[in-house]
């Protein structure tokens, strides 16, 4: 990794960029399209010329000067783990639906672009929603775009946007017409803090047990005694 | 140079026998003009078929030898037949919006001399290419483009569409004959000016937060429509929403007068519904391009500035976008 960082430096004071080829960042652009029941994303990544040896140690496992379709699908993988998006703060499991990977040639001159578009189930929830994306994949050579498209569904409405300075999180803030909560108990269990409920229940259960067994002792002993 | 293309272009309108009645019959003549200079090959080179929807994307900022075009380039070409293909350009475009052309790719060839002429830049290499039959009535396309500049001129009737374009410089500022030339200096000026124009509450709402290295919605992304940001219309003043107004008209008005007419009338329509957002220093020296990202827009707009760190001095560097969401290669003349 510090050779590469070497090597990129190194690259970056010879090179002449006049040809207007991405340099020294990783451009990762995200698009995001929110309907009720998912939420879908696209992401582009160009690396820079310059940190594309950073990029391609991270992609080209094997070393051999060609990627693969399974380390195509390896470095998807990974960029899904660097990134994240939770609705109401509740994670959502991510799914790749599609990666293309540019030919290497483009990627030589700075214009490749790696696309990932991935999605995710939404659990239901009330009118306000907040969704946030969050993306720290190689954080020390990137430059985050983040956006979201205008919804398709009528009932859905932006209310706001925010996002630190580097882009690197992102919240958005949306109302739902009509929307559809659910049974209280497919809330309950759904989502990050379902297990917690669970543990909660058997405890009582687990208590109730104990309390039931030790007043049937006790009536045991009295009967005993009388 | 502009002035001969243009009487270049009348006298072979009037070689080629047409009577200019319209815009568009002017267009169409320029363009049977400039293809009746072509022999058979160079016509097979020139001529797509108008639903090619792979040629009608093909265009980037990015030098052509990186990304190739469809076409024929201005080096290919005779003098004679490269004064026609010029010609055409012009009749499609005003007379300031062709002026913004020239001025682009003569960037590109200051580009080429300040570097040993490199082979990748220069004004030879900026291609010419028709979708369809120019008709009057038909709808047909023109594209002209290359490094920074991707022209993408649907003709469907007496409508002209513009979008999606793309213009953009490196250097943004060169002198020729002893004078600065900027190709792009009103897309910075009169936002600068805009910028300057807005009290502090409207600033606030305007400026960003966050930094944008480059365009949103650049080439490959067509079709898309983002969440607009910044500051709406409906929250300035009379005076701002004239300026604002004004800074779209640096890309509405690179179409020919009567189509850009039609196009800023449509867009003043919108104008309360259109954004204004910015990101970046809020300063500029004088007589220099702004380094900031902005991005204007509306229900039929999307404008972006997007000053490039990659070539040094963002100002001396600029890609710019504009597109219509609901109306890109003038779709909904043609779209069933």
């Amino acid at each position: 990794m510090k050779s590469c960082l070497a090597a990129a430096a190194i690259f970056v004071l010879a090179c002449t960029p006049a040809d207007g080829r991405r340099l020294d960042e990783y451009l990762q652009g995200a698009i995001i399209s929110v309907e009720k029941s998912r939420v879908q994303a696209q992401m582009t990544l160009t690396p820079g010329v310059a940190v594309l040896p950073i990029v391609i140690e991270g992609i080209d496992a094997d070393a051999d000067g060609v990627i693969s379709e399974a380390e195509q699908r390896a470095y998807a993988a990974r960029v899904l783990r660097d990134v994240s998006l939770s609705v109401d703060r509740r994670p959502l499991k991510l799914q790749v639906r599609s990666v293309r990977f540019p030919r290497m040639e483009e990627m030589k001159d700075g214009r490749g672009e790696i696309e990932i578009k991935f999605e995710a189930d939404l659990p239901a929830g009330g009118p306000d929603r907040r969704l946030a994306f969050e993306n720290h994949h190689y954080s020390r050579i990137a430059a985050y775009q983040v956006n979201c498209l205008v919804p398709r569904d009528p009932d859905i409405r932006i209310v706001a946007q925010t996002r630190n300075y580097e882009q690197s999180m992102y919240e958005l803030e949306y109302v739902q017409a009509n929307a559809s909560p659910g049974p209280l108990r497919l809330t309950w269990w759904s989502g990050g803090r379902g297990w917690l409920g669970t543990a909660a229940l058997i405890l009582l259960a687990r208590l109730a047990f104990v309390w039931g067994q030790r007043a049937r002792a006790a009536s045991g002993i009295r009967g005993l005694r009388s | 140079m502009r002035i001969s293309i243009r009487t270049a272009a009348c006298i072979l309108v009037l070689l080629s026998g047409g009577i200019a009645q319209t815009v568009t019959s002017r267009i169409v003549s320029a363009a049977n003009a400039f293809l009746s200079t072509l022999d058979q090959k160079q016509r097979q080179m020139a001529l797509f078929a108008f639903n090619d929807e792979q040629q009608r994307a093909r265009w980037s900022n990015f030098p052509t030898s990186f990304v190739r075009r469809g076409g024929l380039n201005m080096g290919q070409l005779s003098p004679a037949q490269r004064s026609a293909a010029l010609a055409l350009v012009s009749s499609a475009l005003s007379r300031r919006g062709f002026e913004k052309v020239q001025q682009i790719m003569e960037a590109d060839e200051v580009l080429k001399n300040s570097e040993n002429n490199n082979p990748i830049f220069g004004k030879d290499l900026y291609y010419i290419s028709i979708l369809g039959t120019p008709s009057e009535k038909d709808p047909w396309m023109l594209q002209f483009g290359g490094h920074h500049l991707a022209l993408n001129i649907t003709i469907a009737g007496e409508h002209g569409v513009l979008t999606p374009t793309l213009t953009g410089a490196q250097p943004a500022l060169y002198t020729r004959n002893g004078a600065i030339v900027r190709p792009l200096a009103q897309e910075s000026d009169k936002a600068m000016a805009l910028l300057n124009s807005l009290d502090d509450g409207q600033r606030k709402q305007a400026i960003l937060s966050y930094r944008l290295a480059d365009l949103v919605l650049g080439p490959g992304k067509d079709g898309k429509t983002i969440q607009p940001e910044g500051l709406k219309a409906s929250g300035m003043n009379k005076k701002q929403r004239a300026m604002l107004l004004d800074v779209i008209s640096e890309w509405a008005g690179v179409v020919h007068e009567s189509a850009a007419a039609a196009r800023m009338a449509e867009l003043k329509a919108d104008i309360d519904e259109t954004w204004f957002a910015w990101s970046g220093p809020t300063t500029v020296a004088p007589g220099t391009n702004i380094t900031a990202y902005y991005r204007i827009q509306g229900p039929h707009l999307v404008i972006e500035y997007a000053p490039q760190r990659l070539g040094g001095d963002p100002a001396m560097h600029v890609h710019t976008m504009y597109r219509d969401p609901t109306n890109d290669y003038g779709r909904k003349y043609f779209a069933k």
